[in-house]
């Protein structure tokens, strides 16, 4: 993987993780670690592990169904 | 001194911090911000090219997720 | 750097991403948030099927595809109240 994919994954991981550790809903949060897998997720492809890539895209949306039983409602603004 | 290495040292801070002092004092804004360094460490270990590693850590990452929403709904209180 | 001719549908769909990635992160409210999310996952999809020439990388484009979908509309759906609070 070139220079420069490698540069836009990585601040789209980086975006990923700012957003989620800065917003104040659940569900902003939740949607930051959405980002943050699309950011982690081609640099785990492009190293040869396909397997692990499947395995993790499949893993990291049942994470988010398991915490979205949690969350409460949300508050109306 | 690769990209990943350097990519999943600064998620793995970031999340760290996040997790030590979030924004509300709240289980559940913990929990979500555990999954942050969870995916710093991941990076980690794919820069050092441990496959067996990896699989194992999302699993038990997902199983322990999975408890800790359950204590969380039998403790009642969010 | 002499391969990068090769290398443009990649970039340009690795640059849709981080489009999206940027809009996700501007925006105010959380259901503005979402149409962009699948955005993303269709960027990253492509860019993965695109980075290996492997018959598995197919396989790991739909796997990340359906679960980020899945992921999405459950954000959605729990936003909206959740099949049980109707």
């Amino acid at each position: 993987m070139i220079a420069i994919l490698q540069a836009i994954f990585g601040g789209i991981a980086l975006l990923g993780a700012i957003a989620a550790s800065l917003s104040k809903s659940s569900y902003d949060k939740l949607i930051g670690i959405g980002l943050l897998t699309g950011g982690v997720i081609p640099f785990v492809a492009a190293r040869g592990y396909l397997d692990v890539a499947i395995a993790v895209s499949l893993l990291v949306p049942v994470t988010t169904i398991i915490i979205l039983q949690v969350t409460g409602p949300e508050e109306e603004r | 001194m690769n990209a990943e290495f350097l990519l999943g040292l600064a998620i793995l801070a970031i999340g760290t911090a996040a997790t030590a002092f979030p924004g509300e004092k709240t289980y559940l804004a913990r929990l979500i911000n555990l999954e942050i360094p969870s995916f710093g460490l991941f990076l980690i270990m794919l820069a050092f090219d441990e496959m067996l590693a990896l699989l194992t850590f999302v699993g038990v990452t997902a199983i322990s997720t999975f408890i800790f929403v359950r204590i969380m709904e039998r403790r009642d209180d969010r | 750097m002499e391969g990068i001719e090769g290398q443009i549908p990649l970039i340009l769909t690795a640059g849709i991403g981080l489009y999206a990635a940027i809009r996700i992160v501007a925006e105010r409210r959380t259901l503005r948030k979402l149409p962009y999310l699948n955005v993303l996952s269709f960027a990253v999809a492509a860019s993965v099927a695109l980075l290996i020439p492997h018959p598995l990388a197919l396989a790991a484009a739909a796997a990340y595809f359906v679960g980020s979908t899945l992921e999405s509309n459950a954000i959605a759906s729990a936003y909206a109240g959740g099949p049980e609070r109707q």
